[in-house]
Formats: structure tokens, sequence, C-alpha cells
């Protein structure tokens, strides 16, 4: 597997605003790279500087080595999946789906049968002469993806492709889309703002805010790892706290010493001022006294698989949110245990990019 | 609904009347209508109105669609300006403009006819033909060209196939909102024409003033019932497509 698609030092401003400031990134060949991010931070404008329709201010795009930055959009062996499907209104779904072989004067045997081949790989067989306001949207979205594929592009860029669909739905492509992305054995540059899409599909998930790549890594490497109170803030739930290093790998927050895998080696030195990741299901409920620390339970939610608390502790400020498969009650003292893999000790944000990111109520 | 049809009605009946008066039924006859279609006259400014009407609309229609895909490429404030001189010449009345040209093409020199009228209703048509286009290049246009060419297709292969193919709602409703606009006008074609060229409303005012005969009732109850039965045809083929498509789903 060699590398397919390369940025490098990619920078790009609309109107005084900067979009992108200086991605490097490079995808290997038949890889499912998920760019993740909330709206705004530069994920589409970097798919469109892959896709040709965007010109970076600064910075190069190559393709298996060849600099393709000036090349056009028509010229490229990319197709994109549109976030609203962008089919074509006036045209049936065959006509859809044959348009880039029609563009590109394929014999009207040839594009009959690979229409039909694209049709039966999306499960669409035989909708060749349906229109597209007849399509519901799971089945417009197939048709996208369909019509995108059909010419056989070396990398197919999604934008928010499942963006539009109903929570059931969404799950059912998840699925449908890594079978497709393995029996075309293509790459696949996928773009969303849901942490879960992404950790569920990709090989590699590249994670940015306000235009700069905040983490890359594999979806496991995200998840118990993030670099940043951003990245873990955004994947997924977790209790992101002020600390100190008060010894070699001995952390102290919110009045406790916990012990943690962090010391001088890996850029954590004593008197260190970190932020703490402590994901919630890694909070081990015990008998109270029995663990690190106490608190009261102060509200508890029950979210399907699991009850999701609030605890105050009683030794300072902070409420931590546990997730917990048992049932306990709302004024309930109790332990708390973590073990100290599962503190991630990260470096004190530099900049609001690597910041949680306020909510907005 | 009275008082919009009959004055119409009374027209229709008087057109076939024998005799000249208005107030007198002298018995069934088609000979007003047989004077009009002898009337080189008449003949004449009906063509000239028609001629001038499909002219001034294909040339307004081409001006403004290229005119609307110019401002596409624009930013959003140039656009806006642009569109609030667009609808000045809307709002402005008729004896203005019509007063301006003639002005226009006194100053130029040109001499008033035919051209002069046609090349005043073509103008005076463009700012409808780029209101009733514009809204069809948006977002989405944008997005279809962009999914066109990223299909492959070169510049020119995207916008035939792709973005023409959205915009002709407007373009045509914007070609028929010109065709009879030009048709409808009298003041503009009154400013800007020279003597001995007639459209069907000069000829009428002219007439009018030398005392009204009844073949102009034969001409305007004709164009009553085209414009009826245009209507009619319009209506029902649109029943059809309406009907053909509630019934398609089910197959």
């Amino acid at each position: 597997m060699g590398e397919l698609i390369r940025l490098e030092g990619i920078v790009k401003s609309f109107d005084d605003t900067n979009v992108l400031n200086g991605i490097d990134l490079s995808v290997d060949e038949n890889e499912f790279v998920t760019l993740l991010g909330p709206s705004g931070c530069g994920k589409t404008t970097t798919l469109r500087i892959i896709a040709g329709f965007e010109k970076p201010d600064q910075g190069r795009v190559y393709f298996e080595g060849k600099d393709i930055t000036d090349l056009p959009a028509n010229q490229r062996p990319v197709n994109t999946v549109f976030q609203n499907y962008a089919l074509f209104p006036h045209m049936t779904v065959g006509e859809n789906i044959a348009f880039s072989l029609r563009v590109r004067n394929k014999s009207e045997d040839e594009i009959k049968k690979k229409v039909a081949d694209a049709l039966k790989l999306v499960n669409l067989k035989g909708f060749e002469n349906r229109r597209i306001d007849q399509l519901s949207g799971g089945q417009q979205q197939r048709i996208a993806m369909a019509r995108a594929i059909v010419n056989e592009p070396r990398v197919l860029l999604l934008d928010e492709p499942l963006g539009a669909l109903d929570l059931k739905l969404r799950q059912e492509m998840e699925y449908e889309l890594v079978r497709l992305k393995k029996e075309l054995g293509i790459t696949f540059i996928y773009i969303t703002h849901d942490q879960e899409e992404a950790l569920t599909m990709s090989d590699k998930v590249v994670v940015m805010n306000e235009g700069y790549i905040q983490q890359e890594g594999t979806p496991q490497e995200i998840y118990d790892e993030p670099v940043n109170a951003f990245v873990a803030d955004f994947i997924g739930d977790s209790n992101i706290v002020s600390g100190e290093m008060v010894d070699e790998k001995v952390v102290r927050i919110d009045g406790v010493d916990y012990p943690c895998i962090d010391g001088t080696k890996e850029g954590f030195p004593p008197r260190r001022r970190v932020d703490v990741v402590i994901r919630p299901e890694d909070i081990d409920i015990v008998p109270y006294g029995e663990g690190l620390w106490n608190g009261t339970i102060v509200s508890k939610l029950f979210i399907g698989v699991h009850y999701e608390m609030l605890v105050q502790s009683e030794h300072g400020k902070i409420e931590w949110l546990l997730q917990n498969y048992d049932q306990h009650d709302v004024g309930e003292k109790i332990g708390m245990y973590v073990d100290p893999e599962n503190i991630q000790i990260m470096h004190k944000p530099k900049s609001e990019a690597e910041s949680a990111m306020e909510l907005d109520i | 609904m009275l008082f919009l049809y009959l004055p119409i009605l009374t027209l229709i009946v008087l057109s076939f009347n024998e005799t000249k008066s208005m107030s007198v039924w002298g018995g069934f006859s088609l000979k007003w209508y047989e004077e009009l279609f002898h009337s080189r006259l008449m003949m004449g400014a009906i063509v000239n109105t028609f001629s001038i009407a499909i002219l001034a609309a294909l040339i307004a229609t081409v001006v403004g669609t290229m005119a609307v895909l110019g401002m596409a490429a624009m930013k959003p404030r140039t656009q806006n300006i642009l569109l609030g001189f667009n609808n000045i010449p809307m709002l402005n009345a008729d004896i203005v403009t019509g007063i301006a040209l003639m002005l226009f093409f006194l100053m130029l020199g040109a001499p008033r006819g035919y051209m002069t009228i046609l090349f005043s209703h073509a103008t005076f048509c463009i700012p409808y033909v780029i209101l009733s286009v514009r809204p069809r290049v948006n977002k989405n246009t944008d997005r279809l060209f962009e999914a066109a060419l990223d299909l492959g297709a070169s510049e020119r292969y995207a916008f035939r196939k792709i973005v023409l193919p959205e915009l002709k709602p407007g373009i045509m409703s914007g070609f028929l909102l010109s065709f009879t606009m030009s048709v409808d006008d009298f003041i503009i074609t009154y400013f800007t024409r020279g003597a001995g060229i007639n459209t069907i409303s000069t000829l009428i005012y002219s007439e009018v003033k030398i005392g009204i005969r009844p073949s102009l009732f034969a001409l305007s109850s004709i164009i009553f019932v085209v414009a009826l039965v245009v209507l009619l045809a319009v209506n029902i083929r649109n029943d059809r497509i309406e009907k053909a498509e509630m019934i398609r789903p089910a197959l």
C-alpha cells in the first residue's frame, strides 16, 4: 500500500477568513480516511481542494507523486459523493449514472452494462428508468454513490453523505459503505462531523479544528489517547479536568493524587500544569472509602445500555461524569477508582483551536 | 367577473354587426373580418407587432440570461447593486422610458422605425428576463455544475447538459413575459416609432382619432380568442402531465 495523495502545507482563506492554516496530510492507497471536525473546521474545503474545486493559496497537492494542484476537476481521477447528492433532476436514474460514461464517449452497450452493474452494487437493481424525485433520501444517496463509482475512480470523496438520513438508515449505510469499499478496493476520503461514523468506519481518523489538523491516528488511538482537550471533547464523552504533576507518574486533580503512566519521559515533568482526560466508562464504582476518591451521586439518567451519573467529589469542586451498567441511587455516597492506564495526561492548550469547544446554549 | 368579461363580449358581438353603428344591430356579418384581412395597413401592423415581439423577446432572453450568468460570478454585494439597477426600469413610468429612448435615438441620429422599436422593446424586456431567470441560478445549480465537472465533463458540456436544462423554466417564462410585454406595449412604441410604421396598439390609437372602424373589433376579437385557446391548451396539457405523474409512482 503506497501513498496515493499527499497534501503539503495547504493554506486557504476566503475574504480574509483563514480556513486552512497549513494542512499536511498523506492518504495511502486503499485507505479509508475520515476528516472529522465541527462545522467550519476546514474539512470540506480540504476535500474541495482534493477534488479540484478550490485552488489553495499556498501548498501543493500530489497524486501518486505527481503535482496536480493546477489540474482542473474534470481531469482528476477522483469522484465525489456530494452532501446533498447533487443528482441531475431532469435526468432519470440511469442517465445520471451514465453521465460520466457518456462524457467519455463509451459505447451504448458498455454504458448499459456498467449502469446495471453499478445499480446492482448499491442494491437498486432495475431502477434505471425511475425519476430522481420518485426516490427516497436513502435511495438518492445510493444513486449518488453509483454515479460516483461507475467510472472506477481511484479515490472516492464523500462529503457528509449520510448527514441527511435518519439514524437507523445511517447505521445501515455505514455497513454498506464499508462493504462497498471492500468490493471496490478503492481509497475513500470521508468527511463527517459525527464522531461515531468516523470511529466505526475509518482506518485513519484526522481530527480538524479551525483550519489545523489536531490529531491523526487509528480510531483507537484517537479515542484512547487524545492529544489535547479539543480532541478528547470532540470524540465521545469525557471528563476533562485541570491537574498538576506532583511527582514522577503522579498527577494531582482537585486535591487528590492519582497514579498515572506518564512522566518526565513523556514530556510531563513534576510541577507541570496539565489537562487530564478520564473517560466516564473508565471510572469504576467501589464501596465508599475503598477507592481513590469519594463522592455523592447528584443525578442519574438511563440511556439505553447504561446509566449516566454526575458525581460530586467530596474533596473538591469537580462533578465527575460516570457511565455504569449498575444502578445506583441519587444521594448515594460512593467510592471511585480509575486504572492508571486510563488517565490520559495532555498538554494545556496553546491556542483556542486546541481547547474544548464552548457549547452555545 | 361580469365587469371584466361583459365589455369583451360586447366587442365580439359588435365585430359581427352588419352596420358600423355601435348601438344598432344590423344583422350578422363577417364583412369586418373580410376588411381586416384585406387591409394592408392592419395586416402590416399585425405582422410588425408579432415579429417585433418575437425578436425582442428572443434578444432579451439571450442577453438577460447571459447577464444572469455573468452576475452569478460576481460578489454578492455587486450583484445586489446590479439587481437594484435592474429593478429601476421596471418601476419607472413607461412614458419616461419612452421619451428617454426617443431622445437617445434623436441624439444618435438613428432613423426611427422598425429597428428602433425592436431595440427599445428588447431593452425594456431584459429586466423581466433577468428577474425570471435569476432565481434559477443558485447554490443548487452551482453544485450540479460542479458534480458534472467532477464526473469528467468539460465546462461547456456541463453547461449545455446540466445548467441550461435547469434554467429552462426560467428562460421560458422570461421569454413569454417579454413577448406579452412587447405585444402589450403602446407608450414606448409610440415614442420610438417613425412615421409610416405601426403596431396594433399605435394603429388603434390613430384610428380612434378619425373614428374607429369595426374591423378593429374583429382584430381584437381574434386576439382574445387566440389567447383563450392557448391558455386552455396549456392548462389541459398541464393537467395531463399531472395526472400522468400521479399514476406513475404506483407502477
